[in-house]
């Protein structure tokens, strides 16, 4: 297995003077092709600034991420819009669709931003529709449909390009518990079918167990690693909630 | 603790205000400046054969009828102030504060904001006011001098007319504060697109447009039952049938589309309908034109009942054609996918359907607005010029005394008098003459005395002596005739055309005198007032005075030149004591007139100056409320548009693709209906310019309108430029933000 994502010993401060806030203290992690890593932690444990500083949408403090050996911690302001339409896909909390164009036409645009060839944009769009079971949604607006299949039609405008990383924001943060499971599939089935590298960060225990290997945060630290293994969902979901026992502070803190 | 509160965020939040203060600024400007001229303080040095407070009542009125139209301005901007502040009044009634005390905290903010506005916009008025007495000094003849000088009674009114401007917006702004619910406040920014469904007005405005199609039908047919003759020439046959034909195949359509309704969408109705309005504005268009140029006959009302189809027509084609407008943007992204799928053009075409969708109607009105701007703009010099023109030909004379005897059936009733009221009445003040002259019109056939048919009114005629003698009085040189010749003498406003024919027509002259033939010099057409003609002619004959002995004068007119200006005290004193003892329509049947340059000057150069700024002021009021709507709205949905472009950044559009998408976009949003009213526009004024050719070939010279035309473009070009980039920068800021 080859790393597609290594991060070296990330800091992030904010502030200036006498008054910094650590954000990331000192992080470092790698993700293998094809991995689907999750990211836990409770309000401020840093989880939103780590997936910010990877999407390069904020600067690091220190330390160095390099996404396919390429330190993206050094690519130059003007080049990152491109390096994140050519490498990176975003599926986010509020689904961030516009509400502007309809469904295949939110999920074509990621397409001609990229340059897409004008013949193939449709069939790519009606095939990527296909897989995601979106087919019969395609010529609705936005407020036309649920929550669960705009942040479907979402995903789909974020694999569309073949990123080399899917990154996601609190994916279920929107959604009813049975659109939750619904898309939570979908993405797992993204990750088994087209062996697309996702990173998804939730404080969601639930959601966390479809992923394969989970990163718990604490105060800006990796506080835990927890892989699923051969575990079924189930035992790996229990796991998963005793580590927030932990972390939610043991006996010792409640008095 | 309130006040405190009130102060410290209107000091905070100057920046938030910075559209509210330019906007009202803008207004107090204009108000202020305009209404300066009508101020009892107001004293400019126009001489003493003017009066000016003739100018001032008609000013004051002409301004206020206007001004109205800033309450709408007004009233819009405090409603994108409302929406701004949405979120921050959200945030204040969970506090806990009252929503009754929030509402009266922004009204005091606005008020403060609407003072400072106040200040600010009477200083920039007074630089204003300086641009208008330019122009009245100049249109009253005299050198401009600068006097900064600040009106009590215009500071007054400037002042009383805004606060209760702002008062009654104000209460209207607080009781919505009061209505709206706190989470609506609060999600207000985040608030999407209405609905993507399109209102249904235009379909309103389609049947009022079908109501009056079957109108025009029915004229048409009864026009053509009534008066088509097979004899016309080409054009007025064509003109005949395309206003039975274009009418007819509009309510076909509509028919067809009835009976088609299950296949055929309400766009395609509306697309066929917008072709038949530009085919049914020509053709009635083409009715007063052609009536004008082949003088077919048609009475005045029919003309005017023409011109409302095609107004209508055109309101309706502005309307349908902004509706359309996404309608066709949708067809033509369906049907070109190489060019829906290059880079963000989906997201551009998706903003500006989505943008057009919600507010076509608001759209449709700014178009029809700037179509009243545009028009006033151009029009205002070419009326104002027309009537000074005109003025020139009118008073030419310092005194003119005429006499009419349309009235008149006995001869022995035909007017006789030397006028010597005038004589004595110049001997009493001391009013020197340098050229006077007493003279008669004749009938060239005394059995033509009793024709009084308007169409076919006889020319009359002067003997030469006292033409050459008018003539020396003008400045002209004089003429001679040989034996048994006669020349014609023709009005300013005649065509070298109807000359032509007529003196074609009129080689030689059956006179009671004895036939005349035409001298080798066969007419003049240098301006001799209008008084000089009989009525309903263009025409007069000069005859040899031995053969106007024996013709039978008709009407009796007296010219005289002072050496002096009349002041206009004694002008209007003469006028007085004239019409006391030759009345407008005497016992006998004689209509006489007595002209006098100096109140003619007077009332005309007030009445044009009048009717050139309220034009001019109004255009600029109407520019100014079309601008800033166009840019608020706009800004309005910054909120919603930063969101969009940040979608855009997330999936990786660079920032430089960012800012020429927002200048595309304001780019159609500021140029659809400004190139749309443009284009309504112009037919409209090529159509009143082609109506009054003769008038402005005569009074101002195509050069000089031309001159005035593109001076007039530069200005709106400017304006609109400003309010562009200033847009344009706001917005950026907003997005970006």
């Amino acid at each position: 297995m080859n790393t597609i994502l290594k991060l070296e010993h990330i800091q992030k401060y904010y502030g200036d003077g006498g008054n910094i806030t650590k954000a990331i203290r000192d992080i470092s992690f790698s993700v293998e092709a094809g991995e689907f890593l999750g990211i836990m932690g409770a309000s401020g444990s840093g989880k939103t600034t780590l997936l910010n500083c990877i999407s390069t949408i904020d600067t690091v403090s220190a330390g160095h991420i390099f996404l396919e050996g390429i330190d993206v911690t050094e690519i130059k302001p003007k080049s990152l819009a491109r390096f994140r339409r050519g490498n990176l896909g975003f599926v986010f909390q509020d689904f961030n669709l516009l509400d502007t164009l309809t469904i295949s036409e939110n999920i074509a645009l990621a397409l001609t931003i990229n340059h897409t060839p004008a013949g193939s944009v449709e069939p790519r769009v009606l095939e990527m529709a296909e897989k995601l079971n979106i087919s019969d949604i395609l010529n609705k607006y936005p407020y036309q449909v649920s929550g669960g299949q705009k942040q479907r039609c979402a995903c789909a405008r974020a694999i569309i390009n073949n990123p080399k990383l899917l990154l996601a924001d609190e994916p279920t943060g929107a959604l009813d518990s049975h659109s939750s499971q619904m898309l939570l599939s979908t993405i797992q089935s993204i990750n088994a079918q087209l062996r697309a590298t996702i990173l998804m960060v939730t404080h969601d225990a639930f959601t966390a167990s479809y992923a394969s290997r989970i990163l718990f945060l604490k105060d800006g630290e990796i506080f835990m690693e927890l892989r699923k293994g051969n575990d079924s969902r189930n035992a790996f979901f229990d796991k998963i909630l005793n580590v927030l026992t932990i972390i939610g502070g043991g006996q010792s803190h409640v008095c | 603790m309130y006040a405190k509160l009130v102060f410290r965020n209107a000091r905070r939040s100057v920046k938030d205000y910075l559209v509210y203060i330019v906007t009202m600024t803008i207004c107090v400007t204009l108000f202020y400046a305009f209404l300066s001229i009508s101020s009892s303080y107001y004293n400019p040095d126009i001489g003493s054969e003017y009066d000016f407070t003739l100018l001032s009542d008609g000013m004051k009125a002409a301004i206020c009828m206007i001004t109205l139209l800033l309450i709408f301005l007004i009233r819009f901007v405090n409603h994108y102030m409302l929406r701004q502040k949405q979120k921050e009044f959200a945030i204040q009634s969970i506090m806990g504060m009252e929503q009754k005390t929030i509402g009266r905290i922004f009204f005091a903010e606005t008020l403060i904001m609407g003072m400072i506005s106040i200040l600010i916009g009477i200083f920039f008025g007074v630089f204003c006011s300086q641009f208008i007495t330019a122009m009245l000094l100049t249109a009253y003849g005299r050198p401009y001098e600068i006097s900064w000088t600040l009106f009590p009674d215009t500071v007054l009114w400037t002042v009383v007319f805004f606060v209760i401007s702002f008062l009654m917006v104000g209460m209207f702004n607080t009781r919505t504060i009061q209505k709206t619910k706190i989470i609506t406040m609060l999600s207000a920014e985040k608030e999407n697109e209405p609905k993507l469904g399109k209102s249904r007005w235009i379909f309103v405005m389609a049947i009022i447009f079908e109501l009056f199609t079957v109108w025009a039908l029915i004229t048409g047919v009864i026009k053509a039952l009534f008066f088509y003759d097979s004899r016309f020439p080409i054009p007025v046959q064509l003109m005949y049938f395309g206003n039975i034909l274009f009418p007819a195949v509009t309510l076909g359509w509509s028919f067809l589309w009835l009976f088609q309704k299950k296949k055929w969408d309400a766009q395609k109705l509306l697309c066929g309908l917008l072709a038949c309005s530009v085919f049914n504005t020509f053709a009635a268009v083409s009715v007063p034109a052609l009536t004008n140029q082949y003088y077919l006959p048609l009475g005045n009302g029919m003309l005017r009942q023409y011109l409302l189809y095609a107004l209508v027509d055109l309101l309706f084609f502005i309307g349908a054609l902004i509706y359309l407008a996404s309608s066709f943007i949708v067809i033509w992204k369906e049907k070109s996918p190489e060019h829906r799928y290059k880079e963000e053009n989906l997201f551009f075409l998706g903003q500006i359907t989505s943008k057009l969708n919600t507010t076509s109607k608001t759209m449709t009105l700014i178009c029809i607005t700037l179509v009243l701007a545009i028009f006033l703009f151009i029009a205002a010099p070419i009326l104002s010029g027309w009537a000074f023109g005109y003025l020139g030909a009118r008073s030419m004379y310092d005194v003119q005394v005429f006499s009419r005897y349309n009235n008149v059936y006995e001869e022995k009733n035909l007017p006789q008098d030397n006028y010597e009221i005038i004589t004595d009445f110049f001997a009493t003040h001391e009013i020197d003459t340098a050229y006077d002259c007493t003279f008669s019109l004749y009938l060239p056939k005394k059995a033509d005395f009793h024709n009084r048919i308007k169409y076919d009114f006889p020319v009359v005629a002067i003997s030469l002596s006292d033409y050459n003698v008018i003539r020396k009085m003008l400045g002209y040189e004089q003429i001679s005739l040989g034996e048994n010749e006669f020349i014609t003498q023709w009005k300013t406003i005649a065509t070298e055309e109807e000359r032509n024919s007529f003196i074609a027509e009129h080689t030689s002259v059956v006179t009671d005198g004895g036939t005349l033939n035409i001298s080798e010099q066969s007419y003049s057409d240098e301006a001799m007032g209008e008084t000089l003609y009989n009525s309903y002619t263009d025409v007069l004959y000069v005859f040899p005075d031995k053969i106007c002995e024996e013709l039978l004068p008709v009407m009796r007119n007296r010219y005289i030149i002072t050496t002096k200006k009349i002041t206009y005290e004694n002008a209007r004193e003469l006028e007085r004591l004239f019409t006391a003892e030759y009345p407008e329509q005497a016992e006998s049947g004689v209509a006489y007139g007595v002209r006098f340059s100096t109140l003619q000057t007077n009332s005309a150069i007030a009445n044009n100056f009048i009717l050139q700024t309220g034009m001019i002021y109004g255009a600029v009021v109407l520019m100014v409320i079309c601008l800033t709507v166009l840019s608020l709205q706009q800004l309005l949905d910054a909120g919603r548009y930063k969101y969009r472009f940040s979608v855009l950044r997330k999936l990786g559009v660079e920032e430089q693709r960012i800012h020429k998408l927002i200048l595309e976009q304001l780019s159609v949003w500021f140029g659809l209906p400004i190139i749309a009213a443009i284009m309504v526009a112009a037919v409209v004024i090529g159509y009143f310019i082609q109506t009054i050719s003769a008038e402005i070939s005569a009074y101002i010279g195509f050069t000089a309108l031309m001159l005035q035309i593109g001076v007039t473009v530069g200005i709106l070009g400017i304006l609109l430029l400003c309010y562009f980039i200033s847009t344009w920068v706001i917005f950026r800021r907003s997005v970006n933000s």
